[in-house]
């Protein structure tokens, strides 16, 4: 990490060697007190029944794995994980061909109407999800894609962020490097394939690692699109829907409640400590791009 | 690695500042590479993605003043009546719970989120920059709530939050302090929410204000340094100076994504107790999907809009005014 040195806090706290140990240790304990909600409920996942009630609470597990079984048996958690994976994956797909092909367009092209459509392009961060629910409902309605993996995968194949990233990125490379394929020959498709895509492959990496987690994590617009597929051996409600679900069913019994919390949560998590520093990029990526 | 992203918008900047000129002077000598760049099928290249924002957000949001003007029968629309400007007299009717006091929830929440966050995420920011695999791990820790879903994560803080045996109160408990109902009383429930939502969002927006300290120039703070400047005169005259446009779009963002917040609300304290959590967007579905009155619905989402809509113009403003004031 080649962060620029301290402004102001060196002096704050850096004044020695306990100054920066004292840093450290804040740094520590604020990361712990971060991570604890979620090492608590491993805790209670793998308690005894009704020791979660217990006051002081109980902070050490006791390895009673008869809760995760209780619980993974009562939902069809694989079938919803699929949904999951199948949906996230198909809506990551889709988000990196149009951000790249509209990236390339108002990053590299020239043409009559650019300006219109990035303008166009911009105002779709102003309108909220929650205000669109209602009509897209309504609509979804109308074309027969309630309860389908569709209307949970194409609406979100589109990315303002991802356009604008790979936008940016296009814009970071010299002209001459893409011109100089154009002299060669070269169609402009192929200019983007074989010359645009390796260049702009670590704003395509960022984009997928957060459209994909954008849509693990997405719950209001799933829970309305799929609401009538409650059938469990075939719904195409993802497993965040049937979280919420068995939460409501089961709410009751913590510690199964607990262990599906966990089992739910760990994959997810996995993927972002495997790719942190990616999503990090991301988010510092965002900071940059306010100067843009 | 993050150092030589960073200044990739700063290299950005530069570039946009003159394409149109470098292109016009170049395209003078070498007409192929002006063939390649200027084109009518860049239509078509944007084509797909503008698609699906028209169908699935442009059209939609003239759609939602539709059918705000409709009492809307959400099984045969053919059968809805007209009803004008009906449904937004409406929101000045005085039944529980009322417009008002979910807007001024949605003010409560959005405000806390937004200074609080803001406020919280730049100290955390100051602590963890610069290196070191201790504070990388931290920097890790902060941001894993972010990135796991709201849905669980509401279900184990409603644990958290429990008054007879959750964590919260358990802490307070050995620290002496008094305790609290939390999501069971209507003047806690807030609060808890937004301690809930901190926890979730503010990795976020420190890892933004990370990035912001990464790019900023050393030879200001030096130089104040060398002036006699103790730390705080330096933080308060440089660097929260220099930091501006970062935290412009920190408060944007963090305004905007709170007053879309619904996720919490449905989970961790379903809109009460006696509807002190139901703010707008929350009000917006319980309208809509749960008491199907989607025309009142519909007006409560134009309403949600325009002020969305507002805060982002302010913030247009504002980051104009930043910038040029950089500049």
């Amino acid at each position: 990490m080649k962060l620029a040195s301290s402004r102001g806090i060196r002096s704050i706290t850096g004044a020695g060697r306990a100054g920066r140990l004292a840093r450290r240790a804040l740094a520590l304990l604020i990361g712990a007190a971060f991570v604890f909600p979620f090492y608590w409920t491993v805790v209670i996942s793998l308690g005894r029944p009704g020791e979660f009630s217990d006051f002081p609470p109980v902070l050490l597990p006791h390895w009673d794995w008869s809760n995760w079984s209780r619980a993974w048996h009562a939902a069809p958690w694989l079938r919803l994980f699929g949904n999951t994976v199948l949906i996230a994956s198909a809506t990551v797909l889709l988000c990196l061909a149009t951000s790249l092909l509209a990236g390339f367009a108002f990053g590299v092209l020239r043409f009559p109407g650019r300006k219109v459509l990035t303008v166009v392009v911009l105002s779709v961060l102003m309108m909220p999800g929650t205000v669109l629910i209602i009509p897209d409902y309504v609509l979804a309605n109308d074309l027969h894609l309630l309860n389908t993996y569709w209307i949970q995968i194409i609406p979100w194949g589109a990315s303002v962020f991802g356009i604008f990233l790979v936008r940016q990125f296009f814009l970071a490379i010299p002209q001459e490097i893409l011109d100089a394929a154009a002299l060669d020959g070269a169609s402009r498709l192929r200019v983007l394939r074989s010359i645009g895509v390796p260049m702009v492959r670590p704003a395509l990496v960022i984009i997928a690692v957060n459209v994909f987690l954008g849509s693990w994590n997405s719950f209001l617009w799933p829970v309305i699109m799929t609401s009538s597929s409650m059938d469990s051996s075939n719904t195409v409600q993802p497993v965040e829907v049937g979280l919420s679900t068995f939460a409501s069913a089961e709410g009751t019994d913590f510690p199964g409640l607990a262990a599906a919390v966990t089992f739910t949560t760990l994959p997810v998590m996995a993927f972002f400590l495997v790719l942190q520093r990616q999503f990090i990029r991301g988010a510092l990526s965002a900071a940059g791009g306010v100067r843009g | 690695m993050t150092s030589s992203l960073a200044t990739v918008p700063a290299v950005t900047a530069t570039t946009t500042a003159g394409p149109a000129v470098a292109t016009r002077s170049r395209t003078r000598r070498r007409t192929p590479a002006r063939d390649f760049r200027t084109t009518r099928w860049g239509w078509a290249y944007s084509a797909p993605a503008v698609l699906i924002f028209a169908t699935f957000v442009i059209v939609p949001t003239g759609y939602t003043f539709y059918v705000s003007l409709w009492k809307w029968n959400a099984l045969n629309p053919a059968m809805s009546v007209y009803r004008g400007l009906g449904n937004y007299q409406r929101l000045f009717d005085s039944t529980q719970p009322t417009f008002g006091s979910s807007l001024w929830h949605s003010l409560y929440f959005s405000g806390a989120m937004v200074i609080g966050g803001t406020a919280l995420s730049l100290a955390l920011a100051l602590l963890l920059q610069r290196g070191g695999a201790l504070l990388n791990a931290s920097r890790v820790a902060l941001f894993l709530p972010h990135a796991t879903p709201v849905i669980a994560t509401s279900m184990i803080w409603v644990w958290i939050f429990n008054p007879r045996f959750g964590l919260a109160d358990w802490l307070l408990h050995s620290l002496h302090l008094p305790t609290s109902q939390w999501l069971q009383s209507s003047t806690s429930a807030m609060p808890a929410v937004i301690v809930y939502s901190l926890w979730h969002e503010v990795g976020f927006t420190t890892v933004v204000f990370l990035g912001g300290l990464a790019v900023l120039p050393n030879e200001l703070s030096e130089a104040a340094r060398m002036d006699g400047c103790n730390a705080w005169q330096e933080f308060w005259h440089i660097t929260w100076h220099q930091l501006r446009p970062v935290t412009v779009f920190v408060v944007a963002i963090t305004a905007i994504t709170s007053l879309q917040a619904f996720t919490q609300f449905y989970q961790l304290s379903d809109g009460g107790p006696v509807y002190a959590t139901t703010t707008l967007s929350y009000l917006v579905y319980q309208e809509a999907f749960v008491l199907s009155d989607t025309g009142y619905g519909a007006a409560l989402a134009v309403v949600l809009f325009a002020v969305t809509v507002f805060f982002t113009l302010v913030r247009r403003r504002t980051a104009s005014g930043a910038d040029s004031a950089l500049a």
